[in-house]
């Protein structure tokens, strides 16, 4: 390579320069035929035989490394072509899954990790039934659910149709019993007409809201906390282990603390 | 010489290289278009996910309380569509890896959309105290305020889906709501009739 190499760069210098003086591309296909008489000239050492045989000798040679190259460029380029158009792709996928918005919330209480037979479904059972959490967030619940297309109770609600909503994938907003209107307003828009969430005093409740989706927990103390919308915006829906088309209608629509069956 | 034509191929092969990496890269990945968290696409199927849940919710009262077989016929037939269609935009959003809930106002998507809100409530969709005389009334009354409700319900969601297909240029996307529009048009006549067919009949 290395020997031949400086033959044959003059040469192909010296046939630039007066190819050049028209246009190297176009000039290209017909320059191949001056260059028939030119090359068994240079390749005189290799004795001046028919001029045929050598152009169609340089031809063959040429056209391997050509299509070497070509073929070499050409994977080059499409994997970068691939691997940019992947990176864009992913870029927008950057969405963050739902369980890692979760966990980056300040203070949630995730019974997933913690009691994962508490969140992993439940029987059905009438009647009231007990809680380890207060306001519950999972574990055996009434047939019935709360309806929760982004309904607003003004009076409490029975736990054992809530948590049922709950499975349904609902986001429930409990607030303190007594909290000043115009903060229960703030919350009221975060629920009103949005399905999948539902709102209602709880009795006893010492902070000011208390915010439940199926295995989690977010206890906060101001309505204008912005954890309440990252809490939605995670867990509305996605925290439903029945999936994203469970009802949250046809349920029960009565409030009192007590429960319909 | 030999590594004269190679000269002057190298440049011809790397651009040709060039041309069909980029061709390559444009036009095989289609995911590139993916819609983003304030796109269109994604408001409308948030949004229009809020507006069939409550066709869903109308429609089930109406087919356990209407007393015109046709109607009742119409409600679970406008539930099931509607709660099927609900799936495939709910699918949507997680294909484009977006959460179910936006952090755009709802209609924000639409041109001048946000002020078609009232009360939280996207054009042609009913106030709770409108669900609540659905669910009590009876005898035919139950019949006319469903069709009555429904009919507001499908011109709202009519234009939502009309919309759409202006802003998107996600074939899926312009499809589904193309059947949403032809659908929900269809079942605006048939709606109509049984309107004036019950209030012949009372």
């Amino acid at each position: 390579m290395s020997t031949p190499g400086p033959e044959r760069v003059p040469s192909t210098v010296k046939v630039d320069k007066t190819t050049g003086q028209g246009k190297p591309p176009a000039g290209k296909p017909s320059g191949g035929r001056p260059g028939g008489p030119n090359r068994p000239g240079g390749k005189g050492g290799k004795k001046g035989r028919k001029p045929v045989t050598p152009v169609k000798v340089a031809g063959g040679r040429n056209w391997g490394p050509i299509a070497v190259a070509g073929v070499v460029v050409l994977i080059a380029v499409g994997i970068i072509g691939w691997s940019v158009a992947a990176s864009v792709q992913s870029d927008k996928k950057a969405g963050i899954p739902w369980e890692e918005r979760a966990s980056a919330i300040a203070d949630i209480v995730n019974f997933r990790e913690t009691d994962p037979d508490l969140v992993k479904g439940s029987q059905h059972k009438n009647g009231a039934l007990t809680y380890a959490q207060d306001p519950p967030v999972a574990g055996e619940h009434n047939p019935s659910w709360q309806n929760c297309n982004g309904i607003v109770y003004d009076a409490p609600i029975a736990k054992e149709h809530a948590v049922h909503s709950l499975e349904h994938g609902a986001v429930w907003v409990a607030y303190k019993e007594g909290l000043p209107a115009d903060q229960v307003a703030k919350l009221a828009a975060k629920v009103e007409g949005r399905e999948k969430t539902l709102m209602s005093p709880y009795p006893g409740l010492t902070n000011t809201v208390s915010l439940q989706a199926w295995g989690y927990q977010l206890k906060l103390d101001s309505v204008d906390d912005p954890r309440i919308d990252e809490f939605i915006k995670a867990l509305r829906v996605n925290a439903s282990i029945e999936g994203p088309t469970a009802l949250c209608d046809s349920g029960v629509s009565a409030t009192g603390t007590a429960p319909q069956s | 010489m030999s590594s004269r034509r190679f000269s002057y191929w190298i440049p011809v092969a790397l651009l040709l290289g060039i041309v069909l990496g980029a061709v390559i890269g444009f036009v095989v990945p289609r995911g590139e278009s993916l819609p983003g968290d304030d796109s269109p696409e994604a408001g409308f199927a948030r949004d229009m996910t809020t507006h069939h849940t409550q066709a869903v919710e109308m429609g089930l009262i109406a087919y356990t309380r209407a007393q015109n077989p046709d109607v009742r016929t119409m409600a679970v037939d406008i539930a099931l569509n509607q709660q099927g269609q609900i799936g495939m935009m709910q699918a949507w959003l997680r294909e484009w890896s977006l959460q179910p809930t936006g952090s755009q106002t709802p209609m924000a998507w639409m041109p001048n959309g946000a002020e078609s809100v009232v009360n939280g409530l996207m054009p042609g969709m009913a106030t709770q105290e409108q669900l609540k005389q659905l669910r009590e009334a009876t005898g035919l009354e139950e019949d006319k305020l469903f069709l009555e409700l429904m009919i507001q319900h499908h011109l709202g969601g009519v234009h939502m889906a009309q919309e759409v297909i202006k802003l998107s240029k996600d074939q899926e996307v312009v499809e589904a709501a193309e059947l949403t529009v032809n659908s929900q048009q269809r079942e605006l006549t048939d709606m109509q009739s049984l309107q004036k067919e019950i209030s012949a009949a009372s």
